[in-house]
Protein backbone atom coordinates (compact mmCIF):
# COMPACT_ATOMS: atom_id res chain seq x y z
CA UNK A 1 0.00 0.00 0.00
CA UNK A 2 1.67 3.21 -0.64
CA UNK A 3 1.56 6.35 0.95
CA UNK A 4 1.62 9.70 0.47
CA UNK A 5 3.15 13.03 1.88
CA UNK A 6 -0.49 14.59 2.60
CA UNK A 7 -1.71 11.76 3.91
CA UNK A 8 1.28 11.27 6.37
CA UNK A 9 1.04 14.57 8.04
CA UNK A 10 0.63 15.11 11.16
CA UNK A 11 0.83 11.37 12.03
CA UNK A 12 2.09 10.23 15.48
CA UNK A 13 5.66 9.16 16.03
CA UNK A 14 6.25 6.60 18.53
CA UNK A 15 9.86 5.52 19.81
CA UNK A 16 9.57 1.87 20.41
CA UNK A 17 11.77 2.27 23.11
CA UNK A 18 9.49 3.33 25.19
CA UNK A 19 6.40 3.84 23.85
CA UNK A 20 6.23 7.37 24.18
CA UNK A 21 4.72 9.73 21.50
CA UNK A 22 8.05 11.98 20.38
CA UNK A 23 6.11 14.38 18.44
CA UNK A 24 3.86 14.52 14.55
CA UNK A 25 5.05 13.49 11.95
CA UNK A 26 6.61 17.24 9.50
CA UNK A 27 7.35 16.71 6.03
CA UNK A 28 9.78 14.39 4.47
CA UNK A 29 12.89 14.94 3.32
CA UNK A 30 14.09 13.72 -0.14
CA UNK A 31 17.18 12.79 -2.23
CA UNK A 32 16.40 14.20 -5.91
CA UNK A 33 19.60 12.40 -6.98
CA UNK A 34 18.07 8.73 -5.55
CA UNK A 35 14.41 9.44 -5.64
CA UNK A 36 13.93 8.38 -2.00
CA UNK A 37 13.34 9.83 1.24
CA UNK A 38 16.56 10.59 3.62
CA UNK A 39 14.85 11.58 6.58
CA UNK A 40 11.42 12.43 8.15
CA UNK A 41 11.19 16.00 10.61
CA UNK A 42 9.10 15.79 13.48
CA UNK A 43 7.75 18.42 15.22
CA UNK A 44 7.51 22.15 13.89
CA UNK A 45 9.69 25.62 13.92
CA UNK A 46 13.32 25.47 16.74
CA UNK A 47 11.55 22.14 18.36
CA UNK A 48 12.00 20.49 14.83
CA UNK A 49 14.03 17.15 14.74
CA UNK A 50 15.03 14.78 12.40
CA UNK A 51 14.80 11.19 12.01
CA UNK A 52 16.91 9.08 9.80
CA UNK A 53 15.23 6.82 7.64
CA UNK A 54 17.09 3.85 8.76
CA UNK A 55 16.23 4.17 12.23
CA UNK A 56 12.53 4.43 10.98
CA UNK A 57 11.15 0.91 12.10
CA UNK A 58 7.74 0.49 10.52
CA UNK A 59 6.17 3.48 8.67
CA UNK A 60 2.71 2.46 9.12
CA UNK A 61 -1.01 3.85 8.39
CA UNK A 62 -1.70 5.42 11.83
CA UNK A 63 1.95 5.51 13.61
CA UNK A 64 5.71 5.85 12.57
CA UNK A 65 7.79 3.83 15.15
CA UNK A 66 11.41 4.92 15.08
CA UNK A 67 13.87 2.92 17.32
CA UNK A 68 14.18 5.35 20.35
CA UNK A 69 13.38 8.86 21.47
CA UNK A 70 17.02 9.60 20.46
CA UNK A 71 16.96 8.35 16.99
CA UNK A 72 14.73 11.98 16.49
CA UNK A 73 17.93 14.36 16.77
CA UNK A 74 18.75 17.80 16.24
CA UNK A 75 19.80 19.16 13.05
CA UNK A 76 23.71 18.83 12.32
CA UNK A 77 24.51 21.35 10.40
CA UNK A 78 23.14 24.53 8.41
CA UNK A 79 21.91 22.72 6.00
CA UNK A 80 19.68 20.41 8.18
CA UNK A 81 18.56 23.33 9.67
CA UNK A 82 17.05 24.97 6.72
CA UNK A 83 15.67 21.16 5.82
CA UNK A 84 14.05 20.97 8.70
CA UNK A 85 12.61 24.50 8.48
CA UNK A 86 11.04 23.46 4.99
CA UNK A 87 12.96 25.36 3.08
CA UNK A 88 13.29 22.53 0.93
CA UNK A 89 9.70 20.94 1.00
CA UNK A 90 8.86 19.35 -2.19
CA UNK A 91 4.79 20.01 -1.56
CA UNK A 92 3.68 23.35 -2.39
CA UNK A 93 7.24 24.02 -4.71
CA UNK A 94 7.55 24.60 -8.47
CA UNK A 95 7.64 22.73 -11.13
CA UNK A 96 9.78 23.15 -14.46
CA UNK A 97 10.42 20.84 -16.83
CA UNK A 98 14.47 20.82 -18.13
CA UNK A 99 13.12 22.99 -21.29
CA UNK A 100 12.22 25.93 -18.78
CA UNK A 101 8.58 25.54 -18.67
CA UNK A 102 7.04 26.02 -15.92
CA UNK A 103 3.59 23.14 -15.66
CA UNK A 104 2.41 23.79 -11.91
CA UNK A 105 3.18 22.88 -8.30
CA UNK A 106 4.07 19.89 -6.37
CA UNK A 107 0.38 18.95 -4.49
CA UNK A 108 1.78 15.80 -3.40
CA UNK A 109 4.44 13.16 -3.68
CA UNK A 110 3.52 9.27 -3.09
CA UNK A 111 6.36 6.68 -1.63
CA UNK A 112 6.68 3.08 -0.79
CA UNK A 113 6.66 3.31 3.27
CA UNK A 114 8.60 -0.35 3.22
CA UNK A 115 11.50 1.56 1.24
CA UNK A 116 10.99 5.05 1.80
CA UNK A 117 11.46 5.30 -2.57
CA UNK A 118 9.65 7.98 -4.01
CA UNK A 119 7.17 6.65 -6.60
CA UNK A 120 5.57 9.49 -8.34
CA UNK A 121 4.99 13.57 -7.99
CA UNK A 122 1.02 14.94 -8.33
CA UNK A 123 1.13 17.90 -10.46
CA UNK A 124 -2.35 19.21 -10.72
CA UNK A 125 -4.20 16.18 -12.41
CA UNK A 126 -1.04 14.75 -14.05
CA UNK A 127 1.56 12.16 -12.28
CA UNK A 128 4.95 12.49 -12.80
CA UNK A 129 6.74 8.96 -12.17
CA UNK A 130 10.07 9.70 -9.97
CA UNK A 131 12.25 8.43 -13.19
CA UNK A 132 11.86 11.91 -14.40
CA UNK A 133 12.29 13.70 -11.68
CA UNK A 134 16.20 15.32 -12.05
CA UNK A 135 16.66 17.69 -9.07
CA UNK A 136 14.99 19.70 -6.28
CA UNK A 137 16.07 22.97 -5.19
CA UNK A 138 15.42 26.78 -3.12
CA UNK A 139 13.72 27.40 -6.43
CA UNK A 140 11.71 24.38 -8.47
CA UNK A 141 11.33 20.72 -8.44
CA UNK A 142 12.99 20.23 -11.75
CA UNK A 143 11.44 16.92 -14.01
CA UNK A 144 12.26 15.89 -17.62
CA UNK A 145 10.65 17.19 -20.29
CA UNK A 146 10.09 14.11 -21.99
CA UNK A 147 8.14 13.15 -19.13
CA UNK A 148 6.47 16.20 -19.68
CA UNK A 149 5.34 16.02 -23.63
CA UNK B 1 7.82 22.55 -27.36
CA UNK B 2 9.12 24.98 -29.30
CA UNK B 3 7.77 28.77 -28.72
CA UNK B 4 8.49 32.28 -29.83
CA UNK B 5 9.35 35.10 -27.53
CA UNK B 6 11.18 38.10 -27.75
CA UNK B 7 14.58 39.15 -25.69
CA UNK B 8 13.03 41.54 -23.74
CA UNK B 9 10.74 38.71 -22.50
CA UNK B 10 13.30 36.51 -21.88
CA UNK B 11 15.11 39.47 -20.03
CA UNK B 12 14.50 38.93 -15.90
CA UNK B 13 14.07 35.35 -16.52
CA UNK B 14 15.34 33.06 -13.32
CA UNK B 15 18.83 30.77 -14.57
CA UNK B 16 17.62 27.48 -12.84
CA UNK B 17 19.68 24.83 -12.40
CA UNK B 18 18.76 21.56 -13.61
CA UNK B 19 20.06 19.14 -11.50
CA UNK B 20 20.09 21.69 -8.25
CA UNK B 21 16.67 23.31 -8.86
CA UNK B 22 18.27 26.78 -7.74
CA UNK B 23 17.65 29.93 -9.14
CA UNK B 24 21.58 31.11 -9.48
CA UNK B 25 20.86 34.11 -11.58
CA UNK B 26 18.82 36.34 -13.83
CA UNK B 27 18.82 37.25 -17.25
CA UNK B 28 19.97 40.96 -17.16
CA UNK B 29 20.27 41.05 -21.58
CA UNK B 30 20.83 38.44 -24.44
CA UNK B 31 24.10 39.01 -26.20
CA UNK B 32 23.08 38.66 -30.00
CA UNK B 33 25.74 38.32 -33.00
CA UNK B 34 23.55 39.70 -35.90
CA UNK B 35 26.41 38.66 -38.23
CA UNK B 36 25.42 34.81 -38.07
CA UNK B 37 21.87 35.11 -36.49
CA UNK B 38 22.07 33.88 -33.18
CA UNK B 39 22.22 34.44 -29.85
CA UNK B 40 25.77 33.77 -28.40
CA UNK B 41 25.34 34.06 -24.50
CA UNK B 42 23.28 36.05 -21.61
CA UNK B 43 24.60 38.87 -19.02
CA UNK B 44 22.87 38.28 -15.62
CA UNK B 45 22.03 39.83 -12.80
CA UNK B 46 21.68 38.36 -9.17
CA UNK B 47 18.66 37.22 -8.24
CA UNK B 48 16.18 39.20 -6.35
CA UNK B 49 14.58 42.98 -6.32
CA UNK B 50 17.44 45.45 -7.06
CA UNK B 51 20.20 42.89 -6.57
CA UNK B 52 22.75 44.40 -8.78
CA UNK B 53 24.64 42.70 -11.58
CA UNK B 54 26.38 39.51 -12.22
CA UNK B 55 30.08 39.36 -13.40
CA UNK B 56 30.00 36.46 -15.31
CA UNK B 57 27.95 35.86 -18.10
CA UNK B 58 26.19 32.26 -19.51
CA UNK B 59 27.63 31.30 -22.89
CA UNK B 60 25.06 29.78 -25.55
CA UNK B 61 26.98 26.52 -25.24
CA UNK B 62 26.79 26.25 -21.92
CA UNK B 63 22.46 27.09 -21.95
CA UNK B 64 20.53 23.76 -21.64
CA UNK B 65 17.30 25.57 -22.55
CA UNK B 66 15.64 28.75 -22.78
CA UNK B 67 11.98 28.47 -22.16
CA UNK B 68 9.23 30.39 -21.33
CA UNK B 69 9.60 30.42 -17.53
CA UNK B 70 13.17 29.98 -16.77
CA UNK B 71 16.70 29.36 -18.61
CA UNK B 72 17.68 26.08 -17.58
CA UNK B 73 21.30 25.31 -17.08
CA UNK B 74 22.98 22.17 -16.07
CA UNK B 75 24.72 23.57 -12.62
CA UNK B 76 26.34 27.09 -11.67
CA UNK B 77 30.03 25.94 -13.62
CA UNK B 78 28.26 27.43 -16.36
CA UNK B 79 28.38 31.07 -15.41
CA UNK B 80 31.97 32.11 -16.18
CA UNK B 81 33.67 35.25 -15.95
CA UNK B 82 33.86 37.46 -18.93
CA UNK B 83 37.69 36.85 -19.29
CA UNK B 84 37.34 33.03 -19.88
CA UNK B 85 34.37 33.17 -22.32
CA UNK B 86 34.80 33.25 -25.92
CA UNK B 87 35.31 36.54 -27.44
CA UNK B 88 32.17 37.61 -28.70
CA UNK B 89 30.52 36.27 -25.07
CA UNK B 90 32.92 38.37 -23.66
CA UNK B 91 33.66 41.15 -25.30
CA UNK B 92 30.70 41.69 -27.76
CA UNK B 93 31.40 44.54 -30.42
CA UNK B 94 29.51 47.34 -29.79
CA UNK B 95 28.90 48.57 -33.12
CA UNK B 96 26.43 45.60 -34.03
CA UNK B 97 23.75 46.36 -31.92
CA UNK B 98 20.55 45.95 -34.35
CA UNK B 99 18.33 47.72 -31.90
CA UNK B 100 17.08 51.24 -33.17
CA UNK B 101 19.02 50.11 -36.71
CA UNK B 102 16.46 50.84 -39.91
CA UNK B 103 15.45 47.99 -41.62
CA UNK B 104 15.94 48.81 -45.48
CA UNK B 105 14.63 46.08 -48.33
CA UNK B 106 17.00 45.51 -51.08
CA UNK B 107 15.04 47.23 -53.30
CA UNK B 108 15.50 50.73 -50.52
CA UNK B 109 11.91 50.45 -49.14
CA UNK B 110 12.48 51.57 -44.87
CA UNK B 111 10.35 48.46 -43.48
CA UNK B 112 10.80 50.46 -40.18
CA UNK B 113 13.25 50.74 -36.90
CA UNK B 114 14.11 47.20 -35.24
CA UNK B 115 13.10 47.32 -31.20
CA UNK B 116 13.36 43.73 -30.24
CA UNK B 117 14.81 40.55 -30.99
CA UNK B 118 12.22 37.62 -31.79
CA UNK B 119 13.88 34.07 -30.36
CA UNK B 120 12.96 30.54 -31.00
CA UNK B 121 13.25 28.88 -27.51
CA UNK B 122 12.70 25.57 -26.16
CA UNK B 123 16.00 24.64 -27.00
CA UNK B 124 19.14 26.94 -27.16
CA UNK B 125 17.29 30.18 -28.60
CA UNK B 126 17.91 31.07 -32.29
CA UNK B 127 17.37 34.96 -33.41
CA UNK B 128 14.73 34.18 -36.09
CA UNK B 129 12.70 37.59 -36.57
CA UNK B 130 12.99 41.28 -35.18
CA UNK B 131 10.10 43.36 -33.66
CA UNK B 132 10.18 46.33 -35.81
CA UNK B 133 8.52 49.60 -35.21
CA UNK B 134 6.78 50.42 -38.81
CA UNK B 135 7.17 53.68 -40.36
CA UNK B 136 3.65 54.81 -40.06
CA UNK B 137 3.46 53.46 -36.28
CA UNK B 138 2.44 50.29 -35.40
CA UNK B 139 4.43 47.49 -34.68
CA UNK B 140 5.20 44.08 -36.87
CA UNK B 141 7.51 41.26 -36.71
CA UNK B 142 9.91 40.23 -39.58
CA UNK B 143 11.60 37.07 -39.87
CA UNK B 144 14.89 36.86 -40.85
CA UNK B 145 17.59 34.77 -43.53
CA UNK B 146 20.01 32.59 -41.12
CA UNK B 147 23.07 35.74 -42.18
CA UNK B 148 22.90 39.39 -42.81
CA UNK B 149 24.42 42.33 -42.85
CA UNK B 150 24.82 44.58 -40.23
CA UNK B 151 26.31 48.22 -40.11
CA UNK B 152 25.41 49.35 -36.80
CA UNK B 153 22.90 52.03 -38.08
CA UNK B 154 20.52 49.85 -40.96
CA UNK B 155 20.36 46.61 -41.90
CA UNK B 156 19.02 45.26 -45.50
CA UNK B 157 17.31 42.27 -45.80
CA UNK B 158 15.73 40.61 -48.42
CA UNK B 159 12.86 42.68 -50.90
CA UNK B 160 10.74 39.09 -50.01
CA UNK B 161 10.90 40.42 -46.25
CA UNK B 162 8.04 43.08 -47.20
CA UNK B 163 5.54 40.16 -47.82
CA UNK B 164 6.05 38.54 -44.36
CA UNK B 165 5.98 41.15 -41.61
CA UNK B 166 3.14 39.94 -39.23
CA UNK B 167 1.50 41.20 -36.37
CA UNK B 168 2.20 39.25 -33.41
CA UNK B 169 4.71 36.63 -32.48
CA UNK B 170 2.62 33.46 -33.35
CA UNK B 171 1.97 34.42 -37.21
CA UNK B 172 6.01 34.76 -37.31
CA UNK B 173 6.72 31.51 -35.95
CA UNK B 174 4.55 30.57 -39.38
CA UNK B 175 6.12 32.94 -41.54
CA UNK B 176 9.51 31.75 -40.94
CA UNK B 177 9.74 28.73 -42.24
CA UNK B 178 7.81 29.67 -45.40
CA UNK B 179 10.30 32.76 -45.80
CA UNK B 180 13.14 30.88 -45.80
CA UNK B 181 11.53 28.35 -48.06
CA UNK B 182 11.19 31.60 -50.56
CA UNK B 183 14.53 32.69 -50.01
CA UNK B 184 15.53 28.82 -51.07
CA UNK B 185 17.42 28.55 -46.88
CA UNK B 186 15.44 25.03 -46.78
Amino acid sequence: MNDSFRQSSSRRVVSRASAADVGRLGHLLVDAEQRRITAVVVGKGRKARLVDWDEIIGFGPDAVIISDDAAARPPADDHEGAAAHGEFELVGRRVLTDRGTEVGVVDDVTFDPGTGSVLALLVGEREVPAGALLGSGSYAVVINAVAED
Amino acid sequence: MKILMTASQINGLPVVTARGGDDVAEVRDVIYDPGVGRLVGLTLNKRGFLSGRRKEVLPAEAIHAIGRDAVMIVDEESLIRPKDAPEEVGRPATDRNVLGNDVLTESGVNLGVVEDLALLVGGVGEVVGYEIGKPGGGRGYIPLPAQLAVSGAALVVPDATEDFIRDDLTGLGAAVDDFRARLGLQ
